[in-house]
């Protein structure tokens, strides 16, 4: 039986895919470390901060058991800033990911007495959601993958952490604008065989213009075979459309 | 009195004036095309200056000119020497309606009712700022005392100041809430008055008060409260700032002391609304022109029994709390500025300056520095202006004093660890990782509330305090405070300890200490309490009130003092080194024990610096943060005269400030967990304030190398990883040697015993790497790879081997063999470090 979701992952599996992101929390009583499926973790010792997974750190949080420290890139100024390059310098391009950490090697305990050595050939680009990209140590001037979902989650469930959440959420929406009005208009461009860069594009939005922009790339690849049934005889196009 | 039938100078109409600041020559101006030049001790006929305006609203004087706003929307300038018109400064297409002047004369500030404020330069006209961010028309400008800011009175309700000190003028803050909505034309005022030493200003309120505001961070400080039944239509500070006039609409004039907000004196003999007042510079006069066209000159306007506050020097603006005097119990009162011969005045202003600054304010007789401890009298008790009186030999000359006072050694002033001082009505009184205790003044009484980081552990509180106390400490045990003694209700200075946790009823306690004695500074540790005296005791305590000990310190005048379970760290004033200021020393004792760990030894401060905060690190080691920013942690301190002060983290050098764009500082709060937590102030502030700050850690760094880590590619780039190696090395071996430390010389647990071994593998690994990197550069540099590898602490054989792998690897084969020889060497037990 064939699953009724369209291909690729669905906006609600984005979220979900965001949950395991690491965010730093204040926690607000002390809490041994836990031994979860994605890794140990640190166990809490008020106030110094840790790196929890987002999902429990939304679930301490409403406990009133941690307070979360909003990302860098999450204040107003970095967002601020973030969105005028988005508007006047990146013109038509998406402001840069976060830089990928170097690669690592593939085996997580490495024998200490070979650390020193360079890395050998079995190293591991890493992604996220293993790459710090919200916690604390964040850069603050770059929007991360997870970056649309992640400050919804933080908005709806923690927003007495934020400096200022009323702007923090106008120019969140300013800048899904932008990029929205970006991915769009790059779709003009397409046609057969061209592309629009991505980079820099985040997992929800690519999740949520999936079905849009596929729609619109599955269309354009019948025009030119429409363009050849017309040399071809003419009035085949109707026809071919009725099949499809 | 003289002159209490007014001067009839203009028609009927509101009429401004002003006095040149020499005093001289009082103007008004008013209705009628013509102003008035009265000379002052004069009742001769004023000079008459006949100009083509009328309707004057504002008038401002510098002892040569005088700048006339009127409303037909001209500023024009005329010249007291020649007594006419020199050049119309401004233009405005609407009424002028206010006028400032600042102190040195150079600019005039115009408020019409456009919506901008221009502030034109008096010599030349064409050089104009424009202050632009009010958004409706402006009743008010006024000039601070110094001329580098500016506030403006909006028929808003809002005061926009506006900083001048650079290029173009800066909106530096808005006030909000505190003038009245008014029209432009009304007869009310909302004019800022600033007081004459700058620190403060007055502005008449909606409740028809006036309110101090400081200027340092805008807070409401004193008020001068239920003197007017309707609007305020002028104030005005008395020139020394000791005496404040106001005026209402219902026509009233009232007389005010600055330093208790005490209404002196009502006049009752007002006919109308006073539309402007001036002091005259220097001699009891007090001149106001009303909104009938007269001008009143009020000499002995300040009533004979208060008349000695006109001669007083300048006196400081009505603030809450003095934020310096508040912190530090032997603070000295700051010197007045023009009271540098205050010992050569007549006796009787010499007395009643005691008297004015009185007990209250922050007297220090008893922490004098220097203890007249043989009665031989060298050491005369000092004033409050930290100056010997001259009571016992009046009408001496003034140079005869000067070699006794001019000098005085710079004492390091005390302070207690982890607070805050005043700034508006709350302070922190207790600030670490623990917790924090802060305390909210209500006038009669404060209120304390202790919250904790934990808050499953210890449940927060919050208590109605009516002893103020002033100090507090604060750990996983209990909270201790203290109050300072106080002259009028005869309390003495109290120490209240109040544990979280008990078993039985709740234990607190409080303790009296003896009369006079007041506590400078103090701590709490998990096993003791520890308060340093104004007397010079350090007095201990058990966590139940037992009195351990008492000790006169040997350093003094106290400075803080820090204490982690039973070990005790004392610091005071030393002697007094080259650059005149004293050297601070501190003492670390063991109470238990009973044995001296340091004795006296240097606090080491570069000059200049300042002590900002002493604590002990988590693992017990003594640390201090200096005002430079570097934070110092105290190394082989268990053993006497082995102490030394390394830096662990110099601030300025943090990544994060490296670009130069952030200017931000660090309030130091505590080391923890090999980090250093702080709490990160912006812009110029000294201290944290509401709402509580996030903490912040920092790794630490000790500053080897002034090499940013990973600031370039390439070469840079490897370089600055070799720096980073080095730094890493240099860190991974002092805490090797704060550890082992604590393991010899105490009963460590086993934890702590483990970790020295994995500490020294930490420094091993660095040396690897540094050899790693060494081996990469190239076979020339193998004398330095054998130091190296030489430095390694390891004795089983296994980390030179190691090294001998690296050195295979990339085929150093010499080196190699000199790493295997110094492997075997050590094996066979031929230590080399002698010969090294």
């Amino acid at each position: 039986m064939a699953l009724p979701l369209p291909p690729g992952l669905t906006p609600s599996e984005m979220a979900f895919l965001c949950e395991m992101e690491l965010v730093t929390v204040i926690p607000r009583q002390r809490l041994e470390g836990l031994e979860l499926l994605g890794g140990p973790t640190q166990p809490l010792n008020p106030p110094f901060p840790a790196p929890l997974p987002l999902w429990l750190a939304l679930l301490l949080k409403r406990q009133r058991r941690a307070n979360i420290r909003t990302p860098p890139w999450l204040r107003p100024d970095s967002l601020a800033a973030i969105l005028e390059f988005e508007t006047d310098t990146a013109k038509e391009a998406f402001s840069p990911p976060p830089n990928l950490p170097p690669p690592t090697t593939t085996s997580l305990h490495v024998d200490q007495t070979t650390a020193y050595l360079p890395a050998t050939a079995t190293t591991l680009e890493l992604s996220p959601p293993f790459l710090q990209n919200s916690t604390t140590s964040a850069p603050p001037d770059a929007l991360p993958y997870h970056w649309l979902e992640l400050s919804q989650l933080l908005l709806a469930a923690a927003p007495d952490d934020f400096e200022d959440p009323d702007s923090v959420r106008r120019l969140l929406r300013d800048l899904r604008e932008v990029r929205m009005a970006k991915l769009r208009k790059g779709i003009e461009v397409l046609d057969a065989g061209a592309g629009i860069k991505m980079n820099g594009v985040g997992g929800m939005e690519i999740a949520e213009s999936r079905a849009f922009i596929g729609g619109v790339v599955d269309g354009l690849r019948y025009v030119p075979s429409m363009r050849s049934m017309e040399l071809w005889g003419g009035g085949g196009g109707g026809s071919l459309c009725g099949t499809e | 009195m003289a002159a209490l039938r007014g001067r009839p100078a203009h028609s009927p109409g509101p009429t401004y004036l002003a006095y040149t600041p020499n005093g001289k020559k009082l103007i008004t101006v008013g209705l009628n095309s013509a102003l008035r030049v009265f000379q002052h001790g004069s009742t001769n006929e004023p000079t008459i200056i006949d100009v083509v305006t009328d309707g004057h609203t504002a008038v401002v004087a510098t002892n040569d000119f005088i700048v006339v706003g009127a409303e037909d929307g001209s500023v024009t300038k005329y010249s007291l020497l020649t007594n006419s018109m020199e050049e119309i400064l401004v233009r405005s297409s609407l009424p002028i309606r206010d006028l400032s002047l600042s102190k040195d004369g150079e600019w005039v500030a115009v408020a019409s009712d456009e919506l901008e404020v221009k502030v034109v330069n008096t010599r030349d006209m064409t050089r104009i700022m424009h202050l632009r961010e009010q958004s409706r028309p402006v009743k008010h400008v006024a000039f601070d005392i110094s001329g580098s800011m500016i506030a403006v009175s909006c028929t808003d309700g809002i005061v926009y100041m506006y900083s001048l000190s650079s290029e173009q003028p800066q909106l530096v803050k808005r006030v909000d809430g505190l003038i009245k909505t008014l029209e432009t034309d009304a007869e009310a005022s909302a004019k800022i008055a600033w007081h004459p030493d700058g620190r403060a200003f007055a502005a008449p309120t909606s409740t028809k008060d006036i309110q101090c505001v400081a200027r340092s961070d805008w807070a409401r400080q004193k008020a001068f409260t239920g003197g007017h039944r309707a609007d305020i239509s002028a104030v005005a500070w008395s020139p020394n700032g000791a005496l404040f006039a106001t005026a209402g609409v219902d026509k009233s004039l009232c007389l005010w002391e600055t330093r208790s907000q005490r209404l002196l004196k009502t006049f009752e003999d007002i006919q109308n609304t006073i539309l402007a007042i001036d002091w005259h510079p220097t001699d009891n006069v007090c001149s106001y022109t009303n909104s009938n066209g007269e001008l009143f000159i009020r000499e002995g306007f300040v009533p004979g029994e208060h008349a000695k506050h006109l001669r007083i020097a300048l006196q400081p603006s009505p603030m809450n709390s003095d934020p310096l005097s508040e912190v530090s119990g032997n603070a000295r009162k700051p010197l007045a500025k023009g009271d540098k011969h205050g010992g050569s005045r007549g006796g009787a202003e010499e007395n009643y300056l005691d008297d004015l600054l009185g007990p209250d304010a922050m007297s220090e007789d008893e922490a004098g520095f220097i203890e007249d401890d043989d009665g031989a009298g060298y050491a005369e008790e000092v004033n409050n202006f930290g100056k010997r009186s001259a009571n016992g030999i009046p009408g001496r000359p003034a140079k005869r004093f000067e070699p006794y006072s001019a000098w005085q050694p710079q004492v390091h002033e005390a302070f207690q660890p982890g607070s805050t001082p005043w700034r508006g009505d709350r302070r922190y009184l207790c600030l670490n990782l623990t917790g924090f205790v802060w305390t909210v003044s209500q006038d009669t009484h404060h209120t304390v509330t202790v919250e904790f980081h934990d808050r499953q552990e210890h449940r927060d509180f919050h208590f109605t305090d009516p002893y103020k106390y002033d100090k507090a400490s604060l750990n996983e045990k209990g909270t201790l405070f203290s109050c300072r003694p106080s002259i009028q209700s005869q309390q003495r200075a109290i120490l209240y300890y109040r544990p979280h946790e008990t078993w039985t009823t709740r234990t607190e306690w409080k303790t009296q200490l003896p009369p006079g004695e007041e506590v400078i500074s103090m701590s709490l540790s998990e096993s003791c309490i520890v308060a340093m005296t104004s007397k010079g005791y350090v007095r201990i305590y058990s966590l139940f009130g037992l009195p351990l000990k008492v000790y006169r310190q040997k350093s003094m005048p106290a400075v803080a003092c820090a204490s982690f379970r039973d070990y005790v760290m004392t610091i005071g004033n030393g002697a007094i080194g080259g650059d005149g200021t004293t050297q601070m020393r501190y003492t670390i004792d063991n109470i238990r024990r009973d044995e001296s760990c340091q004795n006296e030894d240097a606090v080491a401060l570069p000059g200049g610096t300042q002590l900002r905060n002493v604590f002990f690190s988590d693992k017990g080691d003594p640390c201090i943060y200096d005002t430079d920013g570097v934070l110092l942690i105290l190394l082989h301190w268990r053993t006497p005269g082995q102490a030394k002060w390394v830096p662990l983290l110099d601030t300025k050098t943090l990544d994060r400030l490296a670009s130069g764009r952030k200017d931000e500082t660090y309030w130091p709060v505590a080391v923890a967990n090999n980090k250093f937590h702080c709490i990160i102030l912006k812009g110029g502030d000294a201290y944290p304030h509401f709402p509580r700050p996030l903490l912040v850690d920092f790794d630490f760094k000790i500053p080897v190398s002034s090499m940013a880590a990973g600031a370039a590619e390439g070469d840079e780039g490897e370089l600055a990883q070799v720096k980073a190696l080095e730094e890493s090395y240099v860190r991974a071996s002092l805490q090797h040697s704060l550890v082992q430390d604590l393991v010899e010389n105490t009963n460590a647990t086993n934890a702590q015993k483990a970790e020295v071994p994995m500490l020294e593998r930490e420094v091993d690994k660095a040396l690897l790497q540094l050899l790693a990197a060494e081996c990469r550069e190239g076979e020339e540099r193998g004398m330095k790879a054998l130091e190296i590898a030489a430095l390694m602490r390891d004795r089983s054989g296994k980390m030179l081997e190691a090294a001998g792998k690296i050195a295979a690897r990339f085929q150093r084969d010499i080196l190699g063999e000199k790493i295997t020889q110094l492997a075997e060497r050590r094996l066979v037990g031929l230590v080399d470090d002698e010969d090294m």
